[in-house]
């Protein structure tokens, strides 16, 4: 009888459905979460003893330098990447919705840099952004543009990290956008016809506002994305010249595995956490009601 | 009678069995980076020797590729799976990983075999940590000024000297760099000298200006107007003379500095002693010669040493192969081929040189040379601070090359920034 | 009927252009993979070389087993993938379709670390590795890969859009939940098991963070910590290392092309439904 019980008990199942996710979860996402926390408190370069220093960890990253400049400059890439790759792979969403031949085809193409990997993405960028033999200022010397130093300036690198960031993403948000608007019932468009709206205002007045579940997910992951760069800085530039396109998760290597500061590393990482959470939670207040949660 | 046969049979047997496992092998993991493969291939070479002089001993050479090499060092010794013996970098890693105790210390091993004062005064510094020694010097390497003859020859120029008494001053320097910048059609298709912005040659030129990067002691920045005007003098040879090609040249030719040199793209490059080794297997006439003087001939060296992981299951036959990395034989094998200098005060005596002076490889005038590194080297201040300074060093230098910032407002941020980590 | 015609020429605009800069650096990488060293360095630059040079495709693995990259590559990626579609469907379907204690509760700490970025875990998880004495090997890789938060997540999106009426009929008629997961859900979810599994692939193929401080021996290195080594030492060999990229990039390509219509409707499906 209770066995039989057992065998219709949800929460038997659950339990049991659960357990090889909630093990792998808890030692390898939860325990490691827990333990940089506490590591964050240490000063620690894996050899000698640990030593627990406080909070002297974070009242140092608060006047390192560096710090703050990396800081910026992973601000500075998120504002870079996200707003534009959300722009363009709408359009190119809208464009690809539109009912015309080829769309697998361009869907393919679209995807090829979202499945290549990031390292070999980030290798052929590095030819094309070169500045006397590259393809990038060829083109652009065709136009009569001079072509910027690219990977070697303080001032173009880390648009050029940018542009190859996009680049690489668009495929994938655009895919996204696509499903999103596939779910838009045609009935919306037909009745503002009807009314006589023109295509922009169809775009801004339905496409939009019924596109907003979809637009919240892309952005929040894009944030969170963008805020873990790291692949293509270390092949392009190792954060150079002039650390210009360091950014936190590339700080916190250095300071992980070239400077053995495993504490301090760890500090980077919760920061960059805390400051994801942020993000996330004003999304999801901001947008409460379009969130599924 | 067979039955005692077989005893004797079976006793030999398990003698020679016995002695066979006494004479078991042991293998040793040798960690090195790959400079370039020629560097590989002449390790590899010497690890043959070795293992001949070595029955007992066999060597697994894991040459590991680029800048990831002292992280990968790290994460094996922290993961208690570190090689037995590897190279190690002077600057910025050597005297870091000592201080942590994973190099093994070698004091009573090294005094019974080798002397220190063997070895040139810059090398004895590069080895001694708080007065012992973790590691023995492989070598020693220190930029130097290649020139493609051709290119002198054509212009009527004489060569660079190769005597450092007879060493260019910095103004005769900037003239025969003039004369050797052509430019055809508003593009300059012919640079007069490339590499002063680098390390080491940079280094070396604040040293011979008689300036200072860091105090005595490294326990502070140190850098006075003699630094500075050191590197304005380096940076004018772009911006004032225009003999020099726009920074970061190298990375956007696609080239390296010998195949620059090579092409005749650039007349001159300040590069490492160690480019040797590629330049002479090219095909065309390279010369070198000292560098040009500031104030006094210097040149500013370093190189990699070899350690043994504190760890390690076999400290006696892990210090065999350091000491044979360490002995004439094996160095002078790689100093033939134009990679190395020899870092033995002797071998630079001039009944010596004959030894490792190879005339398919060191070009004429290479005596000169010879006392350069006998006598006017200094070593990199990298080598005695650790890499996170000299990283903001260069980040700020970086500044000052290509962002065109003023250099006290640099030297301000790198006080600023570096002091806090040397004390 | 003209504006629409006027819509369509624009889309097609957009979308050839947009084409032509995703594809073009794919067909320069190709191009200068079969260039001679000499023809790479010209200017202006050319798309085609005087003749096609293979010499550089066997340079790559001259010096580098390519060949052992890919297996490791393709053993590390399959046996994540297998594990973590099953570990993610089953534990996805607890939380959208069973009853039980402190689900909301559990669920939003799943959420939760989905905003944790991975990289905190990166010096602990280093750590704990080096104790199970796994550094430098694939368990490294392959361990911490087996349960994804992020996997639970999408596949409990995707089981909450399944009617409630099927799951109703099949437990009146005496299904345990169990028997609800394995027949009814399962099947159900093709799409969303191959979208999840096609996405581990790729993000365990492309992995570069992992190998990178994990992995030591050159014999045990994925292709693109294989391909970033490579980088090292052909500094300014742009042909072989774009022969490099090529071969690193060819597997991928392939799952992709054959996969294609899986992955696209499981996107669309599963929708993430956002």
């Amino acid at each position: 009888m209770k066995l039989r019980k057992l065998k219709y008990s949800d929460s038997f199942w659950a339990f049991i459905l659960l357990l090889p996710n909630l093990l792998g979860f808890l030692i390898f996402t939860v325990f490691p979460v827990v333990a940089s926390f506490v590591l964050s408190f240490s000063e620690w370069d894996l050899l000698s003893p640990m030593k627990f220093v406080g909070v002297s960890n974070y009242v140092n990253l608060a006047s390192d330098e560096t710090f703050w400049k990396v800081l910026w400059n992973t601000f500075y890439f998120t504002l870079g990447t996200v707003p534009i790759g959300i722009a363009l792979s709408l359009l190119l969403a809208v464009a690809l919705n539109q009912k015309i031949r080829g769309v697998k085809l361009f869907r393919a193409m679209y995807f090829l840099p979202v499945i290549s990997s990031t390292v070999a993405v980030a290798i052929v960028w590095q030819w094309l952004y070169n500045p006397h033999f590259g393809l990038l200022n060829y083109i652009l010397s065709l136009f009569g543009i001079e072509g910027p130093l690219w990977l070697t300036s303080t001032t173009w690198a880390m648009p050029a990290v940018i542009i190859t960031s996009i680049w690489k993403g668009l495929g994938f948000n655009m895919l996204l956008f696509l499903a999103g608007l596939q779910g838009i019932d045609s009935q919306f468009y037909e009745a503002a016809k009807i009314d006589g709206a023109n295509a922009v205002r169809q775009f801004f007045h339905i496409t939009v506002p019924l596109l907003a579940p979809t637009t919240f997910f892309v952005t929040v992951m894009s944030i969170i994305n963008s805020f873990q760069v790291f692949d293509q800085i270390h092949v392009m530039t190792q954060g150079g010249p002039a650390r210009s396109t360091s950014v936190l998760v590339h700080y916190l290597y250095q300071n992980a595995f070239q400077y053995f500061k495993m504490g301090y590393a760890s500090a980077i990482a919760y920061v960059l956490f805390i400051i994801i959470f942020v993000v996330t939670m004003l999304q999801f207040r901001r947008t409460k009601s379009w969130a599924i949660y | 009678m067979s039955k005692h046969v077989v005893r004797v049979c079976l006793v030999v047997l398990s003698v020679i069995l016995l002695s066979q496992a006494a004479l078991a092998q042991v293998t040793l993991q040798f960690m090195g980076w790959e400079a370039s493969p020629l560097e590989t291939e002449s390790v590899q070479r010497g690890l043959r020797r070795f293992e001949e002089l070595n029955p007992g001993i066999k060597v697994e050479y894991i040459p590991v590729g680029g800048d990831e090499y002292h992280t990968r060092l790290l994460t094996m010794m922290a993961g208690n799976a570190a090689p037995d013996v590897f190279f190690i970098n002077a600057e910025g890693y050597y005297r870091n990983f000592a201080r942590r105790g994973v190099l093994l210390e070698l004091d009573e091993y090294f005094y019974q075999s080798l002397s220190l004062d063997d070895f040139i005064p810059m090398e004895q510094d590069k080895m001694l940590v708080d007065g012992k020694i973790y590691g023995t010097s492989s070598c020693v390497v220190a930029p130097v000024l290649y020139y493609n003859k051709d290119l002198f020859d054509k212009a009527g120029l004489p060569y660079p000297p190769s005597d450092p008494k007879e060493a260019w001053t910095w103004d005769e320097f900037i003239e025969v760099a003039k004369q050797l910048t052509i430019e055809q059609n508003g593009r300059v298709t012919q640079f007069g000298v490339y590499g002063f912005e680098n390390m080491h040659p940079r280094e070396a030129a604040i040293y011979s200006n008689n300036g200072l990067i860091f105090s005595e002691d490294y326990s502070k920045l140190d850098m006075g107007p003699k630094a500075q005007e050191a590197l304005t003098k380096i940076l004018e040879l772009r911006t004032v003379h225009k003999v020099s090609p726009p920074a970061a040249f190298l990375e956007q030719s696609g080239m390296n500095a010998a195949q620059m040199l090579q092409t005749g793209r650039v007349a001159m490059v300040a590069d490492g002693s160690w480019a040797l080794q590629e330049l002479a297997k090219m095909n065309f006439s390279v010369g070198v010669g000292v560098l040009p003087i500031m104030e006094r001939p210097i040149t500013a060296g370093t190189a990699h040493l070899h350690s043994i992981w504190s760890g390690t299951k076999h400290p006696e036959e892990a210090w065999k192969l350091v000491e044979f990395l360490s002995s004439e034989e094996y160095q002078i094998g790689l100093v033939r081929e134009g990679l190395w200098m020899p870092n033995r005060a002797h071998m630079y005596e001039l009944e010596d040189r004959g030894r490792w002076m190879d005339p398919e490889v060191h070009p004429e005038g290479f005596e000169g040379i010879a006392d350069y590194f006998a006598d006017y080297v200094l070593p990199n201040p990298s080598i005695f601070v650790p890499r996170e300074a000299w990283d903001i060093f260069e980040e700020e230098l970086d500044k000052f090359f290509l962002d065109d910032q003023p250099l006290d407002k640099v030297v301000e941020n790198m006080r600023r920034r570096i002091d806090p980590i040397l004390q | 009927m003209r504006k629409v015609t006027l819509g369509r020429i624009i889309a097609y605009i957009v979308l050839v252009l947009g084409a032509l800069s995703m594809t073009i650096p794919f067909l320069w990488m190709i191009s200068t993979s079969f260039k001679d060293l000499s023809e790479v360095f010209v200017f202006p630059p050319t798309f085609f070389g005087e003749k096609i040079v293979w010499k550089n495709y066997l340079r790559v693995s001259d010096r580098y087993p390519f060949g052992k990259f890919f297996l490791n590559s393709i053993n590390i990626s399959v046996v994540v993938v297998v594990f973590q579609v099953l570990t993610s469907s089953m534990a996805g379907f607890a939380f959208a379709r069973l009853k039980f204690k402190g689900r909301e509760a559990l669920f939003a700490l799943y959420l939760a670390t989905l905003m944790v970025p991975f990289h905190v875990t990166l010096v602990p998880t280093f750590v704990m590795m080096r104790n199970f004495g796994w550094v430098d090997t694939h368990y490294s890789l392959i361990l911490p890969s087996l349960v994804s938060a992020f996997g639970t997540f999408l596949m409990r999106q995707f089981f909450i859009t399944i009617p409630v009426e099927l799951e109703e009929s099949a437990r009146i008629d005496g299904c345990t939940p169990f028997g609800i997961f394995a027949r009814i859900f399962l099947p159900l979810s093709k799409p969303a098991l191959a979208t999840l599994g096609v996405f581990t692939f790729m993000g365990t193929w492309n992995d570069y963070i992992k190998p990178l401080i994990f992995i030591n021996s050159v014999a045990k290195m994925t292709v693109p910590l294989g391909l970033a080594s490579m980088q090292g030492h052909y500094s300014t060999d742009w042909p072989v290392l774009m022969a490099g990229t090529v071969i690193a990039l060819l597997p991928v390509l392939v799952v992709f092309l054959l996969a294609q219509e899986y992955f696209v409707q499981g996107i669309t499906l599963s929708g993430i439904k956002g």
